[in-house]
């Protein structure tokens, strides 16, 4: 049977195991991109003109941007390659950056362990089994100079993963960069400090809605007046989309979280134009190659259109949505762990396609443990190999002009649209976000998913298709567990020689401060150089702030 | 009739992980293959994991691990069940586990382990597969104020049988019976999370049944109600239990009596009943509670649910919940209106709201007030 003669209903079904002898041996597979999106057969100009059919006019470097934010993208300045690193102690994850660099790689990213992204200390009964383990163990600062030993901070440009207690980690940083004499107007660099997703995706939250966001913004309007360079957030849709969205929800409640991001700091009474160019994306780049380079084009679009009408943004640069991007670490399997390689090296197509600032490929272990250094080494020329041997850097927005994508594009962007609007019916963001309102949609979206894989109408080559009987395992590393001994040891001996009196009255400067609305980052680069910890500040914050517990599931 | 057969999982993550995707994928999964899933949370302590099991009579509990911490926190919680007499509850332990964990886990006992990539289907063949629980017969052990007798007994009088009891001391007076009810989402769980701290600090023992509804075609439940309450593992005066509910108009499992019986003999002087909620005049709970506290919410919408609800009428206590929302006055005085018609029992109304601590003590006066004035349903 044909594609171009359907069934009806009075055709009976054929067989399902003959349906189509030359064909798919899954006639189950359904025509619909991995967010569930249906897809047609063809596409053509009817499809693709935009509400105003203004495509002709659009050039990359232009407002809205969706061909690009650099009139010559790529042939100007090729993306930056990020590969997060971290784990153990920090002179471990120090080494890796230098092995990184070594290897050619043009920005440094950090990844902290769980306890210091919760804000707890090594030494903490609740970090027991985790120091060290995802990422690095941050307790003090003398844990933040020991990271960046040996590293040029006014050269290198350095990212941290880092939100609840984003703004400790700012202040250790500055106050590392200060101590170690660079100039903090010349520090470039980027923090994820994006609390709100925490919330909707990642859990990795401690204070509750409001005075998280407080935080942020008093991160973001800190270094808008003293870190000029520095990218004060990094508004992330990569953890909703890996917690089981939707492509379009993954653009909405991103671009809804960077709207509130941007009310908050408003309100404050700081001009838009003032911040908002060092306001930073994080996507996902997941399977589907034309949704998501679709995603960041309308991405771009809606973040524009909105910051000049309805933020009376005048600045261009306020207008230009730049992002950093991450192959999708939940589309990668533990069977044919190789198989790995080929998705990350279309992803990351995807993601250069779609017109990313800067990018991390995952390595192909990354389903069973932290990566190896070949496997690490195979992710990061898997972007050398697109950027130059590909020839896909030679012209901006290649798929520009496609029906399909452009279609795609505006069915993307009328679909964040409308969750605005749901957002706004909820009573906004933080009522949202209180009432589970982004949990329960991508609840949804995740189990539906799961759905059609375990249907085999969505299909996964080693995983529930062209399943290998008998594998080899990969060899994996493991974290070694004296990592956490000599991390509690080093932290005890600061304890130990830090004053006391110091980090009690330092403390307390938090605390009071916390209870107005002064901006808290002074306060806690003071704290941070008489050697208070991580955990200290935040319960000092804590005692202020309360704290938000896992109530919604 | 409920089937006596039917598995209970308690499922949880343990540690500091917070990506709950596949946990939340597979409670789900799992109550629609007809389990009855009791899912506790993130950030769960070892302690508050084996609590749960204990008082949900699980057959079973999954961890979801993807931190690596599995190979510190899995040994924990194997340990604490067996020291808690639960080592007969079988564990599987899902997320990224590499090879050489696996053997170690399972050396440790634990049933299986599911890494990505596992469908819905093949875990819920493997707990079929397995035999259920085998659970002492309760009557065989009566300890006195033992939490594992006390819970398998609940599970018997939920299922209808009635055990034998003669041989349990005869415990307190017939236990204070709470409920709460009020349609869905209007925070019944989170308001009763907070009237435990409450109860606790008043000196009182308290068990909770939290009923969630049951699906009418494959049987299974997704019990979500223990997440929003405190876990207090080390408090042996807090018992919870999750109740699979059938659809129905009663809105609260059946057998409720026969439970709160059973608690009385282990010495509960305070029950909480947590309804469905799903909106219908909740009867039934008029039947076994000795006071009903209906919690209404400011709404959005034009039209205010408790008027469509019609549940005021079974009220001893209205509660206007999420106070803090700028339209709770209003409700007020329109709860009010509704309720000062002509020959009505004067209902005390109590706002309050759980995420700002403001009422709650207030509540528990009220409550306090109504158990005296109206007096016990006397012993049974």
């Amino acid at each position: 049977m044909s594609q171009s003669q359907p069934l009806t209903a009075d055709q009976p079904r054929p067989p399902r195991a003959k349906a189509d002898p030359a064909g798919s041996p899954f006639p189950e597979q359904s025509h619909t991109t991995v967010s569930g999106r249906p897809i047609k057969p063809l596409y053509s100009a009817a499809d693709s003109a935009g509400p105003h059919e203004e495509v002709d006019d659009e050039r990359p470097g232009q407002y809205p941007f969706k061909r690009g934010v650099h009139a010559t993208m790529y042939r100007g300045r090729l993306w930056t390659m990020r590969q997060f690193a971290g784990f153990g102690t920090p002179r471990q994850t120090n080494e890796r950056f230098k092995f990184l660099i070594e290897k050619g790689q043009t920005g440094l990213s950090t990844a902290f362990d769980l306890p210091t992204l919760m804000g707890l200390d090594s030494d903490s009964p609740r970090a027991t089994g985790e120091v060290g383990r995802l990422g690095v163990a941050l307790d003090t600062l003398n844990d933040m100079l020991a990271l960046f030993e040996g590293i040029n901070l006014e050269q290198a440009s350095v990212s941290m993963t880092i939100n609840a207690p984003a703004i400790i980690v700012m202040a250790f940083y500055l106050a590392a960069a200060e101590e170690r004499g660079f100039d903090w107007r010349k520090l470039s660099g980027t923090i994820q400090n994006d609390i709100l997703k925490e919330f909707h995706a990642q859990n990795e939250f401690v204070f509750p809605p409001e005075p998280s966001v407080r935080l942020a913004c008093d991160v973001i309007e800190f270094c808008a007046r003293n870190v000029p360079r520095w990218n004060p957030v990094s508004i992330s849709g990569y953890h909703i989309r890996e917690a089981g969205s939707t492509a379009a929800q993954e653009l909405a409640f991103t671009l809804a979280d960077g709207f509130h991001y941007v009310d908050q700091c408003v309100a404050r009474g700081i001009a838009v134009d003032d911040f908002a160019p060092r306001l930073s994306f994080f996507f996902n780049s997941h399977n589907d190659l034309f949704e998501e380079v679709a995603k960041y084009r309308a991405a771009r679009v809606l973040w524009a259109e909105t910051l000049r009408n309805r933020y009376g943004a005048r600045n261009e640069a306020s207008w230009k949505l730049r992002c950093h991007a991450q192959t999708a670490g939940c589309s990668l399997h533990d069977k044919q762990p190789e198989l790995n390689l080929i998705r990350v090296a279309y992803q990351a197509l995807a993601a250069v396609l779609g017109g990313c600032q800067s990018l991390h490929t995952n390595s192909m272990d990354e389903a069973l443990s932290l990566p190896s250094e070949h496997a690490v080494t195979l992710a990061l020329r898997t972007q050398q190999v697109l950027a130059y041997e590909t020839g896909v850097t030679n012209t901006a927005d290649p798929l520009g002009g496609s029906y399909f994508v452009e279609a795609l594009t505006n069915e993307l962007k009328a679909d964040a649209t409308k969750y605005f609007e749901r957002i706004a019916a909820a009573g906004g963001m933080i009522a949202a976000t209180e009432a589970g309102f982004f949990r329960r949609e991508i609840a949804e979206a995740a189990f539906a998913y799961q759905r059609e894989v375990d249907a085999r109408r969505k299909l996964i080559v080693g995983v529930n298709a062209f399943v290998e009987p008998d594998e080899e395992p990969l060899e994996v590393r493991n974290v070694d567990i004296q990592v956490e001994k000599e991390q509690i040891a080093a932290l005890q001996n600061v304890r130990a020689r830090a004053s006391k009196t110091e980090i009690q009255s330092c403390l307390d400067d938090v605390r009071r401060a916390a209870a107005t609305n002064q901006n808290l980052v002074e306060v806690i680069i003071a704290a941070a150089k008489v050697r208070a910890s991580v955990e200290q500040i935040m319960n000092a914050l804590a005692d202020v702030f309360g704290r938000h517990e896992a109530k919604i599931a | 009739m409920e089937n006596p057969n039917r598995q209970r999982i308690v499922l949880a993550k343990v540690g500091l992980d917070g990506h709950d995707r596949g946990i939340k994928v597979v409670a789900r999964g799992l109550r629609d293959a007809g389990f009855h899933v009791i899912y506790a949370g993130i950030w769960q302590s070892p302690e508050a994991v084996v609590r749960a099991v204990a008082d949900e009579d699980a057959d079973w509990l999954g961890l979801s691990l993807l931190s690596g911490a599995h190979m510190t926190l899995v040994p924990r919680v194997m340990e604490l069940l067996r020291s808690a007499g639960l080592g007969d509850v079988q564990v599987l332990v899902g997320g990224i586990i590499p090879e050489q964990d696996v053997a170690a886990l399972k050396q440790l006992g634990v049933a299986q382990v599911f890494g990505p990539g596992t469908t819905i289907d093949e875990i819920g063949h493997f707990l079929r597969e397995r035999p259920n629980r085998s659970h002492p017969a309760p009557a065989e052990s009566t300890a006195k104020g033992d939490r594992n007798t006390l819970s398998r007994l609940v599970s018997a009088a939920a299922r209808g049988e009635s055990p034998d009891t003669n041989r349990l001391p005869a415990g307190t007076a017939a236990p204070h019976v709470i409920a709460v009810t009020g349609g869905g989402g209007v925070g019944k769980s989170t308001l009763i999370g907070k009237l435990i701290e409450v109860i606790r600090a008043a000196g009182r023992k308290v068990a909770v049944l939290a009923c969630d509804p049951r699906s009418p075609i494959t049987g299974g439940a997704l019990l979500g109600d223990r997440i929003r309450m405190p876990s207090r593992p080390d408090d042996d005066s807090l018992f919870i239990r999750s109740l699979a509910t059938p659809s129905g108009q009663s809105g609260v499992a059946p057998h409720v009596d026969r439970m709160v019986d059973l608690f009385g003999r282990f010495e509960y002087d305070t029950v909480i009943v947590e309804t469905v909620g799903a909106g219908q005049g909740d009867t039934a709970i008029r039947d076994v509670a000795d006071v009903v506290c209906v919690l209404v919410q400011p709404e959005t919408g034009d039209e205010l649910q408790w008027e469509k609800a019609g549940q005021l009428e079974i009220a001893d206590i209205v509660v206007v919940h999420k106070a803090d929302l700028p339209s709770a006055e209003y409700v007020e005085s329109q709860i009010r209106e509704h309720l000062n018609l002509p020959g009505c029992r004067p209902v005390p109304i109590v706002r309050v709201s759980s995420s700002k601590s403001i009422g709650v003590p207030e509540l528990w006066d009220a409550i306090e007030e109504a158990l005296e004035s109206h007096g016990s349903r006397g012993t049974m």
